[in-house]
């Protein structure tokens, strides 16, 4: 393959060059940020080692991390949060949305109330969560639910509605009834999307919760963060970084896994 | 149609399989898709009928076998009166199967599942609908150890209608409505699918519409043909043909049979031309 191939326009270029075109541009990142960190003194350095750590300063930091700060604890308590947030945001929005996309007046009756929710910027729940819930554990909840059950609602009536009549038709003329239609052909075909949208809005909802927890937390891994900054430690701000991305990867990748097995009649799984 | 008025003892004669007697239907928007269809398709023991509906685009065609049926937003007709078995059309029911033109496989059924669809939702024990879902994947022509477990996309298009087939055979359903159900298959298959419907609807002893865009098709599978006009469509011919007694591939080459085909073109080219005109 020539360099004229590689950079042809939308050319799909094969899996090991494509991974080496990603590690180049980790690569070039990490130079860069061990460019600018770098330096004998802190005074030699172009950025400030109380600005932003040195590669080997995050890494060197990761022990203290772990024991100071207690950072599997702060990975329970967040992940605790979104996980009841978000499964509360499960339980009333999927019902909801799977009787809204079946019964379409009901549909149009949610439809504003929907948009409203959806519309809200999801900062501005913080003020009213706190007004409403204290700054507890709760505030934490149900700001997630909040933030995440309009998108569930919204989507999964979607997926519902979007069943093509033809297999309704269908269905009917096999003698199913308006209980059979809704559970073996609208549920049913609508799983992998309501799947897919579980997993889309799980990665978002842990992204969220973040901020809940800059905001008044005394466990998770905003706090962690946020008293990494307070304390002028950026390099567990910085590690803290690397470990919430990775979690997120992960967790994204067992919903990937999960979604392979259960809807092994689907072949677009990413 | 004054003998209408004084029909035959109820005793005597069972009731039509299907009768329109002046069927219309306009949509909302004003568009009228049919006008005044009236037939009867009677119900003679031991001799099922399979009758070819043919017509030009946008004919109504469809319409007629989705009243039958009972499906919106065509059911109910606007004026007249559908009756199936000597009851009017109330809602869609299992004893009037449709084969779609489109791929209508379930998803997430296996091709065994697919075909026991119906059977689950009459109440059938799971032992029971698989033990004759298996049965019908071999009647439809398809192989039970190598095609039950497989999912509908790993099927081609003629594998799947053999599915849609067995799927509502299986139902032994009083009437079968099929709209271009071989459509979007090659030629050979095609052939191949005539052969299989017209001996799996005698088996069945079930009356079959069959809307078909294919006048070799038509005169094939049909015992009888209803040509429609253009928009608003009604019946403007009806009449018989040879019954399918010989093989699709076979028949459709013999010059009597295409003597029949070229008569009914001229018919519908007549109709087309005619809108032609008129537009």
């Amino acid at each position: 393959m020539t360099a004229r191939h590689l950079f042809a326009l939308r050319v799909v270029p094969s899996l090991p060059v494509r991974q080496a075109a990603g590690s180049a541009a980790i690569a070039a990142v990490l130079l860069v940020w061990w460019f600018l960190t770098s330096g004998v003194t802190p005074e030699a350095r172009t950025i400030s080692p109380s600005v932003f750590p040195s590669p080997m300063e995050v890494i060197r930091g990761f022990p203290s991390l772990v024991t100071d700060r207690n950072l599997i604890g702060g990975i329970a308590a967040s992940l605790n949060r979104v996980f009841l947030g978000f499964g509360l945001a499960l339980l009333v929005g999927i019902p909801l949305g799977i009787v809204a996309g079946s019964f379409r007046l009901i549909g149009a009756a949610a439809q504003p109330i929907s948009l409203f929710g959806r519309t809200i910027p999801v900062a501005a729940l913080l003020p009213l969560t706190l007004q409403m819930f204290g700054i507890g554990e709760l505030q934490k909840v149900m700001f997630i639910f909040l933030a995440t059950a309009p998108f569930v609602f919204h989507d999964t009536a979607r997926a519902i509605a979007s069943v093509h009549d033809r297999y309704v038709d269908t269905a009917q003329t096999l003698g199913a009834s308006s209980a059979d239609v809704m559970a073996k052909v609208l549920i049913a075909l609508a799983l992998p999307d309501i799947y897919a949208t579980i997993r889309t809005m799980f990665g978002i909802a842990f992204g969220y919760i973040m901020l809940a927890e800059v905001v008044d937390a005394k466990a998770g891994l905003g706090f962690i963060m946020l008293q990494s900054q307070r304390r002028g430690m950026p390099e567990h701000l910085v590690a803290t970084l690397f470990v919430i991305s990775a979690l997120a990867y992960g967790l994204d990748a067992l919903f990937r896994f999960f979604q392979r097995g259960l809807f092994p009649y689907r072949e677009d799984h990413d | 149609m004054t003998s209408d008025a004084t029909p035959p003892p109820a005793s005597a004669t069972p009731p039509p399989v299907v009768k329109f007697d002046r069927v219309s239907k306009t949509y909302d928007g004003g568009y009228t898709a049919i006008r005044d269809v009236t037939f009867e398709v009677d119900d003679v023991p031991g001799h099922m009928e399979i009758v070819g509906i043919l017509g030009p685009s946008g004919c109504g065609k469809s319409t007629v076998l989705r009243l039958i049926a009972g499906l919106t937003p065509q059911h109910p007709a606007t004026s007249g009166t559908v009756e199936v078995m000597g009851k009017p059309v109330a809602m869609p029911g299992a004893d009037r199967g449709f084969v779609f033109q489109d791929y209508t496989s379930f998803d997430n059924r296996t091709v065994q599942d697919n075909i026991a669809f119906g059977l689950e939702c009459r109440g059938m024990g799971s032992a029971e609908r698989t033990a004759l879902a298996r049965e019908w994947i071999a009647k439809v022509g398809l192989d039970v150890d190598r095609d039950a477990e497989k999912y509908p996309h790993e099927l081609s298009g003629g594998m799947r209608q053999r599915v849609a087939l067995a799927r509502t055979l299986i139902l032994k359903p009083r009437v079968i409505l099929m709209d271009e159900p071989f459509g979007a298959l090659d030629p050979g298959t095609r052939y191949a699918m005539q052969d299989l419907l017209v001996s799996l609807a005698r088996e069945v002893q079930a009356t079959v519409f069959l809307v078909t865009h294919s006048i070799e098709e038509a005169v094939y599978v049909g015992d009888r043909l209803f040509i429609f006009s253009n928009a608003p469509g009604t019946i403007l011919r009806q009449m018989s043909t040879p019954p399918p007694d010989r093989p699709a591939r076979v028949m459709q080459r013999e010059a009597s049979f295409l003597d029949i085909v070229f008569e009914v073109r001229d018919i519908v080219d007549g109709i087309e031309e005619s809108a032609g005109a008129a537009t």
